[in-house]
């Protein structure tokens, strides 16, 4: 299991950080990533492995009214 | 000059006229007020003292103590010592960092009652403080309508009756600035605020604020809109004020150290120009940008707020918007604003109304306009979006409540509470356009159904209670007002900050107390109580600076720095918080630092609960919102959700769903969800120095030092 936002999911092999983002709808284009507090950048969501038990942090940085 | 304008000017009957030397601004300020009188046309200069720049800083705060000073506890918002007020704020009206020329207007609302503000753009309030005044109070009533001129080149203010129709808010504007400029070019040096005729015959009534946009030659519009201020304004017989101010540059404002403004406005503007593209878009869409991501994250509000998303958003979802943006270009409503979130549809042929067939101007939509004119009304459709969105800004009626009244009107009709006959003949069904866009005209114009529905949410609950049978309970369920204003336009229902975002706040919900969705439901940033209530004291009070300042709210977190990204408090925008920071020191001359900037928020915003205190409003009863905006009020919204709320029953209240018919199940989902705003209540009241009931405590406003005798005098009424 990992941890997104304070929410318990699957973890599986292989599990990348693109994967996390789309089994949570995340769909938002600005979010910082945080997996066990350090930051992966955009450009290595797909290729950044998430280990199991990970906490994984998604900030969506939406401004909003 | 064109014939109308020749005819105006032909009639000018000047009543009063004030000649004065302007002041020469020091470090953001004036340092001197302008106050008029319609009644008995006296216009008079009063001086800005230094507990008022102390104390209330300037915009809002000048504002609220201007009119604690003019009302009494039984004015009513149509009394002639209610005040309009004006004040833009010592940072207003630089030009070197994004979003900074705003006013803020002050007054009571004829929809709550009590305390109104809004913050607008525009280029009246520069150029009214550069004309040599830190404020404008307009006070009295006048017989016949009147036009306000300030002349900030000559020191010249005149109150007079013009031959004009103040009916249509965008060519009232073109005309003025014609009549007021000397020649074309100089139109741009000319604002006028004015409203319409919807702000005669409804109770939300907006103050449309004009730039002139040289590339169109037209005057453009920005609305204060909340709360109904242009029906005071049309009350008070005033139809409209001008201000001529041809010296702007870069050195008006007169700060204290420019080259730290300038250095500041670079690095932000670099930002800008590196970032906007992949981050928000303001350039491209503006606010409109929010129409994809809410629907796509359950947020937008559709049907009455039952709902967070639709099939059919797509027909407004914000490319569809931004294919309808005619301008290609940067499109700002302040000079020098590098994030130009102003969007227009040029050439724009209205269906239907008074300008049917007639090419047009349309200021928008953004994403309020499209969400709540819209979404909310169930109509996915951009032309009756853009129309109704024209309509509504030149009949001087506010977008957003109009909205929600549409779509409150649509939720009693389907259940019968109203029918056809009542609401003569119009078929206010979720996704009519057609009767909708009818519903404006009659409310822009006085007309039928359109006199009652203009009166707001909440006496229309009254009014639908008592003389057609309606059933008060559920009415107050869905009926999404709070303190008489209606609702932005936001589903809030998973998210219990911001259920306090919206109902905890001053004035209404409106959003620019505490946006809080994202960091509470999606992010999970503000998992317990105590951080709820945290968020919603920062917030709060650091979005109360901006209407201290005449600062837009944009340029703080609808651009993001590269800092943020490693930054301990993103959802802050540190960065930013800093560049507020040394701007207010760089054009004051003071020291202030970032804690002190929420002690400067958190005097006016005490104030201003006390000031509801004092109109008969202010404690935790006024609190209270519609469970609509609280959870799932009928067991349709219940069942369209059934998945998250079966889940939550048995994860978070604790209690197995299964066996349980969905009536049972809506019944234990509102009893813990009250409970838990109940709770939010106690726990935010504490954060800022409220007792249980609201009511700021003695020792709190001591420590902020605004325990005057007339303040303590209100509180103790209520401790």
């Amino acid at each position: 299991m990992i941890t997104v936002n304070g929410k318990q999911i699957e973890w599986e092999e292989n599990l990348t950080v693109d994967r996390v983002l789309k089994t949570m709808n995340y769909s938002f284009p600005k979010i910082v990533v945080r997996v066990n507090g350090k930051v992966v950048e955009q450009k290595m969501w797909s290729a950044y492995k998430v280990p199991n038990d990970a906490e994984v942090q998604a900030h969506h940085l939406i401004a909003g009214g | 000059m064109s014939g109308v304008v020749e005819k105006m000017r032909a009639s000018r009957k000047v009543l009063a006229e004030y000649n004065y030397e302007p002041a020469q601004i020091e470090r953001g300020y004036a340092g001197k007020t302008l106050y008029i009188n319609l009644s008995n046309k006296n216009i008079i200069s009063k001086d800005v003292t230094q507990q008022m720049k102390d104390i209330f800083i300037g915009g809002k705060g000048f504002g609220l103590w201007y009119l604690w000073n003019a009302v009494k506890p039984d004015t009513k918002w149509n009394d002639p010592e209610n005040e309009i007020i004006i004040s833009p704020g010592p940072i207003s009206g630089i030009t070197q960092y994004p979003g900074s020329g705003k006013s803020l207007v002050v007054t009571l609302s004829p929809l709550t009652d009590s305390i109104m503000d809004s913050n607008v753009g525009g280029f009246f309030g520069p150029y009214f403080k550069f004309s040599g005044w830190d404020a404008l109070e307009i006070q009295g009533k006048a017989d016949k309508d009147v036009v306000v001129f300030i002349d900030g080149d000559n020191g010249r203010v005149t109150i007079e009756e013009v031959d004009l129709d103040p009916s249509a808010s965008h060519l009232l504007s073109d005309q003025l600035t014609e009549l007021m400029a000397e020649s074309e070019q100089g139109r741009k040096n000319v604002s006028v605020v004015s409203s319409g005729s919807g702000a005669e015959h409804t109770r939300i009534g907006v103050l449309n604020f004009s730039f002139y946009d040289l590339r169109r030659k037209a005057a453009r519009l920005k609305q204060a809109g909340r709360g109904g201020i242009g029906t005071v304004f049309r009350d008070k017989k005033l139809a409209a004020l001008v201000v001529k101010f041809s010296g702007l540059s870069g050195k008006s404002n007169n700060p204290a150290d420019p080259a730290k403004i300038a250095r500041t406005g670079v690095k932000i503007t670099r930002e800008i120009n590196k970032f906007d593209d992949t981050q928000f878009r303001m350039r491209q869409i503006g606010t409109a940008n929010l129409m994809t991501p809410m629907n796509d994250y359950d947020l937008l509000p559709v049907h009455n707020f039952k709902y967070g998303s639709h099939k059919d958003a797509v027909g407004i979802s914000s490319e569809v918007l931004r294919s309808r943006f005619t301008q290609k270009m940067p499109d700002g409503c302040w000079v020098g604003c590098a994030l130009s979130c102003c969007k227009a549809v040029d050439d724009f042929v209205p269906k239907t109304g008074p300008f049917k067939g007639e090419k047009v101007i349309v200021d928008g939509p953004e994403y309020e306009n499209a969400a709540g004119l819209g979404a909310n009304c169930g109509i996915f459709d951009a032309d009756y979006v853009i129309e109704a969105n024209f309509y509504c800004d030149t009949y001087g009626i506010d977008t957003i409540s109009t909205g929600t009244i549409i779509a409150f009107i649509m939720e009693c009709y389907e259940k019968g509470i109203v029918n056809k006959k009542i609401t003569g003949g119009l078929e206010l069904n979720f996704g009519n356009a057609e009767a909708a866009m009818e519903l404006i005209h009659q409310m822009g114009q006085g007309r039928g159904f359109g006199n009652i529905a203009g009166q707001g949410v909440r006496r229309l609950k009254k009014i639908f209670a008592e003389e057609y049978g309606g059933d008060p309970a559920f009415m107050q369920d869905i009926g999404m007002e709070n303190k008489g204003l209606e609702y932005s336009q936001y589903q809030a229902k998973e998210s219990l900050a911001q259920q306090g975002g919206y109902a905890l706040t001053n004035k209404g919900p409106q959003h620019d107390e505490a946006w809080l969705i994202f960091m509470d439901m999606v992010n999970n940033q503000l998992p317990t109580f105590e951080k709820k209530a945290e968020a919603l004291h920062y917030f709060p009070m650091f979005r109360t600076w901006f209407g201290l300042q005449g600062l837009c709210k944009l340029p703080w977190n609808d651009i993001i720095p590269e800092s943020n990204a490693t930054s301990e408090s993103p959802e802050k925008i540190p960065e930013h918080v800093q560049n507020y920071v040394d701007i207010f020191n760089a054009v004051t001359g003071k020291s202030i630092d970032q804690d002190e900037m929420i002690r400067q928020s958190e005097r006016v915003y005490n104030f201003q609960r006390v000031f509801n205190l004092r109109m008969g409003f202010g404690t935790r009863k006024h609190d209270a919102a519609p469970y609509r905006g609280l959870g799932p009020v009928t067991e349709e919204e219940y069942e369209s959700r059934q998945e998250r709320y079966d889940k939550q029953l048995k994860e978070d209240v604790g209690i197995n769903p299964e066996g349980m018919s969905t009536a049972e199940k809506v019944a234990a989902m509102r009893s813990y969800r009250q409970g838990r705003y109940e709770t939010l209540i106690d726990v935010v009241y504490k954060r800022r120095g409220w007792n249980e009931n609201g009511v700021p405590k003695l020792e709190h406003l001591k420590e902020l030092g605004i325990d005057f005798p007339e303040v303590v005098e209100v509180v103790k009424k209520h401790l």
